[in-house]
Parts: C-alpha cells; structure tokens; sequence
C-alpha cells in the first residue's frame, strides 16, 4: 500500500511559520498603498450584537453534482449511483450520502448554477470573491467581506479562519482592498491548532511584555509624524499574534471529551469540523474547511464512493452538533465548490469540469429550509430553471447573515461595491 | 485414379496459432458501455455486461444479438457453468442472477441478493457445483448453484473485493482486494490459507481512497502460476497517471516470479485483465490495446491496437478466437491467427 496525499488541487492553504506569517501580512501590505485600514462597513455595529458565523466546507477540485446533490437516472450520465430519499419529502440527494439526507430538512440545495470558467485557479476565484478578477481590481473573497461586515469591535479572535489538518499560522492573500486584517488565518485541527504559540523557552512573560511596550512605543511616535497602512498592518500582526498565542486552547481539539472526538471521526475533515465548531462556539465570523482532491478525471465513481463517505458522516454530525448546541441558528454553512462535472462519462470513467449545470448545498441560518432552487434537464446537461451564478450565490451568503449585500464599502473615501451591483440574492431562498 | 475436379473445394487449412498475426474479424454494436464478457464453454455464444444495465448475449456464428434485462445497475461480472448451460450474471445492484443461456428470450431463472453494495466478481468451480461471488462489502461468498443457498461467506478482506478464482481442479479459491491482498482460502471450511500481496500495486489517496489493488488473478494451465494484473507508478491518480503491471507468482511458494511492467512506453493504463493461454503466451488487455507477453519475459512481443479502451476480455474454447468488451459499447472479435 503506497500513500499519496491528492496531488490534483492541492488546498491552496499554506504551512507557514510564525515569521513567514508576518512577512506574509507585510507584502501584502505592500500593495495597499492609500487605503485606510480603519473603514468602517455599513451596519457593523447592529450586526456585531448577533453573533454570527459562516462556515464554508470547500470541496476542492469539483466534486460531481450527479454523485452529490442532483443525482440523475439517465443512463447514459448518471452513473452507478442511485438517488435516495431524504428527510424533505420529494428531495432526493445520491445514495452516497445517507446521513446528510436525514439533514435535509436542515439544508437548502442549489442545483442550478451554471458559470464559465473551467479553470481551477480562475473558478476558486470566482465562487470565492463573488466576481471575476479583473486586471486592475482584485475583490476580496467572501471570508474577508464577512469578516469585515460581521466584525465586532475587541473581538479577540481573527474573523477570518482556513482550518487545516496541522497548520501553523499563515495568512492569506485573500482580502484585497480590505486590508491584511480581513485575510484569512490558518489554524491546524491537530498539534493545538497554532504551533510556536508559546514564549520561547527562557523568555519571561515579563521580558515579552517590555519587548512588546518597546515596539509599541516606537511605533506610536513614528505614527505621530507618519500615518501609513504598513505600520497598522505591524501593530494589528503583532496583537492578534499576542491574542492567538493567549487563547490558543481554543484551537486545541483535543480539549475535546474523548465520545465528542469519536463523533466527528478521527479523519482529518472530521478532525476541522470539530475545530469548525469550536471556532462557531467563539462566534468567528467566517471559518473555512478544505476538503481537497475531488477532481477526479479518472476512476471518478470508484473515488466518489470514498471521497463522498468521508465527507459525509462527520458533515451530518458536524450540522447535529450545531443543531444541538443551538449554534445552527446562527451560523450559515455553505458547501462550496468551484464547478460541476461532466454529464459524460470519458473512457477512463471519469467526469471532466463543468461548469455549465452544477449544484452547492447550504444549510443554517437565513435561508428556507427543504428549499431545492433550479433544476437541470434528465440529463444533467442543462440548467432549465432558475438559472443562478457566483454573483447571485455571493450575494445570497452575504444576505443570509444579515449583511446588506447592494452596499459600499467606504475605503479611504473610495465606495467598493460589496457585491457585483449589478447582480442580486436568490431572493426566495432567503427567509 | 481420380482426379480432383477443378471446382471441388479444397479443405481450408487448420488455422495456425500466431498472435503476432492477431487481427480483428468482427465488430458488434450495442448502444451502451461494455464492462465484461465471457464465452460459453461450448463456444456458441458471448455475452457482454452494460452499462445500460442488461447483458447483451451474441450468437457468435452469426453475430444476433439477444438483450437480457432484469439488473437495475451496471452489469459487473458474468460467469458460466461448465456446461455452458447456465449463465450468471452480477452487477452493482448486489444481485446474482441466474439465466438459461440458450433460451429464445432469457428470463430470470434465479435472482438472489448476494452483497450489500457492488458485486464485483463471479467464478464457477470446475466440477459447476458452486458459484464465488465477491463485492463491496468486503466478503467473497459461495452459492450452491443447485439450490441457489449460501454455502459459505469468506470474511478477511478489508476492503472491497476485485476478483475471485477457484483453484483449477479445487475447492480452494483465492481472491485479490483493492489494497493489493491476495486470500487463499479453503472453500470446505472457510479457513484463510494463506496470503500473497502486491501491496505496491494500491494507492491509497489523500487517507481516503485507495486506488488500485488486485483487479484480476488468473491460473496457468498447470496451476503453477498465479498472475495478478493491475497497475502501479501512480503518479496523480485523480487524473489517472499510472502504469499497467502484471505480478506473477510461484503458487507452490507463494513467491513473486515476474513483474510485467506491461507497456514499455510511457502511458497512462490499467492491466484489466490477464490470462495465460492455453498454448503458452499471455495476454491482456492494456487500455486500446492487446498485448501478448511471454510468461517468464517482462517483454512484450506483440500488440494489437483497437479502436477504443477494453475492460475486459475472453478467449473461445477454440484457442484462437478472443472477444474485447469495450467503453464504446462494442464487443470486438480477435483471431490470434493469420488472415
């Protein structure tokens, strides 16, 4: 038996050290000259007061609508797979999920998004940030708009976490214009979650705290003669380094009772489910889990029966859990991914990308519940009704936590759209 | 003395056994994807698994086709009785169904629920008294073909079984699973024998899935070898980077004799299936193509390109004749013999 982690999709996640964390940070600062950091979104302040969370389960690579959510019974595209019954009646979801579909009362389907890029890199970019990037503009992804629009002022944590199986702490080149405040934070779901976060060895807590009075000082006097986004980006780094380091037993899973741990599974993605939950707990505003490798060209059925079991008992557990802690009322979770796959079936049994016809699930707060918006023909060839895109499914995520998705962001007396304007909510799915 | 006349037909010469010479005599069409085909031992027919969920039998003298509907899945495995009167068929619906071959329009004649998930695998035991089954749930079972009853469950694999074949002349099996384990059991009481592996054929993926393992075992005439077909070299299996590879081994010893690294150039391509021939050489079928090997030499002498990736094959009583089961829903006929 030869062990190969998935090299098709790789998490675009980095592993990286506390060092490389702030250089991170910095060279993004670098090109964000002018902006304030200090703009405020619209309506902060009464959003703050709800708590809520997003969660993303990002399923990379593409996994296939036909073995997910829009399973079919044509013969020639629909695979091996038949369609079970779920806890809505009428709404049936693949075989391969049997404890999501007990769920569904819970969830919502899309299974009517149809976009235009085929791309990996392109796609991710595009379901993320809710537009195309453009030349001249990048759009911050949907981790840093609502890390930014749900922020609360003092929280001590960063509103903007990637989960990962062991991670130590990168930060993201996620948050555009927004600033490297709303960029995303790495965590790992094992080793305590963020390593490096004790003082090193020989060092008082004491010495620290001088060390930090120091660069604070000489940082407060170079601001009184030198206002610049560089110098922020420092101070707001080295603080939320100070914050995570003080609460790191919030990323420790193993704080976690023994019967709790053997519920979500000891699988890596049921391992950042539980750390998802921790972080809900915490009231993060937006949490993203990896769940990568699912681009499967070759051997697509043979792969899916893994991939999609895997994926499928700690993510039934995980929304039970929310469920019974009360948290699901405040947290939306979105199972996201970048495109579909082909209704053909290629000679290696395999599904190509497709971006044409594809499907996502939500489940949580904001939205109908047993709600099934679009279909697509017999054939999964083609959406036939309700038609929807990343700038509607943008907007919907944003609309479904209370965030006004047609306003502006105010940056350095600049307005930036928070969502394409030209596009609106899937207004019948929101509650 | 008696002169030939000039219009007399002169007796065609014996077909002469050379699969260098191997080409393509027939070309049958069906409408949906092939997974598997076996010749009746008598040599009258061939039947193909499909993805349209029948199994489409041919007379092969004249080429009819008759569909065989009942399977609600894709039609995974076929199997005959010695006798070749008897025709069984497995799909990933989890049903055994039995049928009378050479009946104008096959119904059912038996359908039983012989695994939980995918059936993968069927062999009849030489003397046609019992049916081996292997599947998704881990398990290879054997059923009495007289009454249709389980006979016996093997349990020892741990996870999903590809193939399974009696021991010629025996009531011992062996059977090969996705992780590259060969089981040797004993069909009289159930016990594990012993185990073989060629672990370095499965891949397991990112901790999820694995990718490989043993996808066909097959017997020489003597029973002395024991080939594995399957592949190995994955290099990115989501995008099916792999090489196909043959693992034979000494069935006395349980050792590893040769490794077929089947194809030489650099391709991507599953070993489906491997037999030995009667007459010597081997074959398989490595994606479009058919390849001819010696059994001792990790050569291959000989290939034979067809028009679309194969997934399984057979070869007719005859020796000479071999049928291809292909994704383009064609069951292509082969004669390893000069035109």
């Amino acid at each position: 038996m030869n062990r190969q982690h998935s090299p098709q999709c790789q998490t675009p996640q980095h592993v990286l050290g506390r060092r490389q964390f702030l250089g991170e940070t910095l060279g993004a600062v670098g090109g964000l000259a002018g902006v304030s950091l200090l703009a405020e979104p619209a309506g902060a302040a009464e959003l703050s007061q709800q708590g809520k969370s997003v969660v993303v389960i990002f399923l990379d690579g593409g996994i296939s609508q036909f073995e997910s959510w829009d399973p079919k019974t044509d013969l020639d595209t629909g695979g091996p797979f038949r369609a079970i019954s779920t806890s809505v009646p009428g709404i049936q979801v693949s075989e391969l999920l049997p404890y999501t579909s007990r769920h569904l009362h819970r969830m919502a389907l899309i299974r009517s998004i149809s976009t235009d890029l085929d791309d990996h890199g392109l796609a991710k970019n595009i379901v993320r940030a809710g537009r195309q990037t453009r030349t001249a503009t990048e759009y911050p992804e949907l981790g840093a708009v609502v890390a930014k629009g749900l922020e609360r002022p003092g929280f001590p944590l960063p509103g903007h976490i990637r989960t990962m199986v062991s991670g130590v702490g990168g930060r993201g080149r996620d948050a555009s214009y927004l600033g490297p405040g709303y960029a995303s934070v790495s965590v790992g779901a094992e080793a305590g979650g963020i390593v490096n976060n004790k003082l090193p060895e020989g060092l008082t807590v004491e010495a620290d705290n001088r060390r930090h009075d120091w660069r604070r000082f000489v940082n407060d006097r170079h601001r009184r003669r030198v206002r610049s986004a560089e110098i922020d980006a420092y101070t707001q780094t080295f603080e939320q380094s100070r914050r995570l380091m003080e609460r790191r037993e919030l990323f420790d899973i193993a704080a976690e009772p023994a019967a709790v741990r053997d519920a979500y599974g000891h699988s890596e993605f049921g391992k950042q489910l539980l750390l998802a939950r921790r972080l809900v707990e915490q009231e993060v505003p937006f949490i993203e889990v990896s769940h990568a490798g699912w681009d499967f060209h070759h051997n697509n059925f043979e792969f899916h029966l893994h991939y999609v079991a895997d994926f499928d008992r700690p993510f039934a557990h995980f929304l039970d859990d929310l469920a019974e802690r009360g948290l699901l009322s405040r947290t939306l979770v979105i199972v996201m991914t970048e495109f579909g796959r082909t209704p053909k079936i290629n000679p290696g049994y395999g599904r190509d990308h497709y971006p044409a016809a594809w499907s996502i699930a939500m489940a949580g707060c904001g939205i109908h519940h047993g709600a099934v918006i679009g279909k697509t023909d017999a054939k999964g060839i083609e959406v036939t009704d309700r038609k929807v895109d990343h700038r509607h499914l943008f907007h919907t995520y944003l609309r479904a936590v209370g965030i006004k998705s047609s306003g502006d962001f105010r940056i350095g007396g600049r307005a930036f759209p928070i969502a394409d304007p030209a596009y609106g909510p899937i207004e019948e799915l929101l509650v | 003395m008696t002169l030939p006349r000039f219009d007399e037909p002169k007796a065609k010469p014996e077909p002469r056994f050379d699969p260098r010479a191997t080409h393509t005599t027939h070309d049958w069409a069906h409408s949906a994807r092939l997974l598997c085909c076996r010749v009746d031992p008598t040599g009258r027919f061939v039947c193909a698994g499909a993805t349209d969920h029948t199994v489409q039998r041919w007379e092969i003298a004249t080429g009819t086709k008759v569909p065989l509907a009942a399977h609600t899945n894709w039609v995974s495995a076929l199997g005959f009785s010695p006798d070749g009167a008897t025709l069984y068929s497995g799909s990933y619906d989890g049903r055994l169904i039995a049928w009378e071959t050479a009946a104008a329009a096959p119904q059912p004649v038996r359908t039983t629920p012989a695994h939980e998930g995918w059936l993968r695998a069927i062999a009849l035991s030489s003397d046609g008294q019992w049916i081996a089954t292997a599947g998704n749930d881990r398990l290879v079972k054997i059923w009495s073909a007289a009454t249709g009853e389980k006979v016996r469950e093997l349990s020892g694999h741990s996870q999903h079984v590809f193939c399974v074949q009696f021991v010629p002349g025996t009531r011992e099996l062996v059977s090969g699973d996705c992780l590259g384990n060969i089981h040797h059991w004993n069909g009289e009481d159930g016990k594990l024998l012993r185990q073989f592996e060629a672990r370095d054929t499965s891949f397991l993926i990112a901790d999820i899935a694995p990718f490989g393992g043993i996808l066909n075992l097959a017997f020489n005439r003597d029973g002395s070898r024991l080939t594995a077909a399957g592949h190995f070299k994955v290099s990115n299996a989501p995008a099916g980077n792999r090489r196909a590879v043959a693992t034979t081994f000494d069935w006395k010893s349980g050792e590893r004799v040769v490794r077929q690294e089947s194809v030489k150039e650099e391709r991507d391509a599953t070993l489906w299936r491997a037999v030995h021939h009667p007459r010597g050489p081997m074959l398989g079928i490595i994606a479009k193509e058919l390849g001819f090997w010696e059994p001792e030499s990790v050569e291959l002498f000989h290939l034979l390109k067809t028009p679309s990736e194969m997934f399984d094959f057979d070869l007719h009583p005859n020796g000479l004749d071999l049928f291809t089961a292909h994704f383009d829903g064609h069951l292509r006929v082969h004669r390893c013999a000069p035109a």
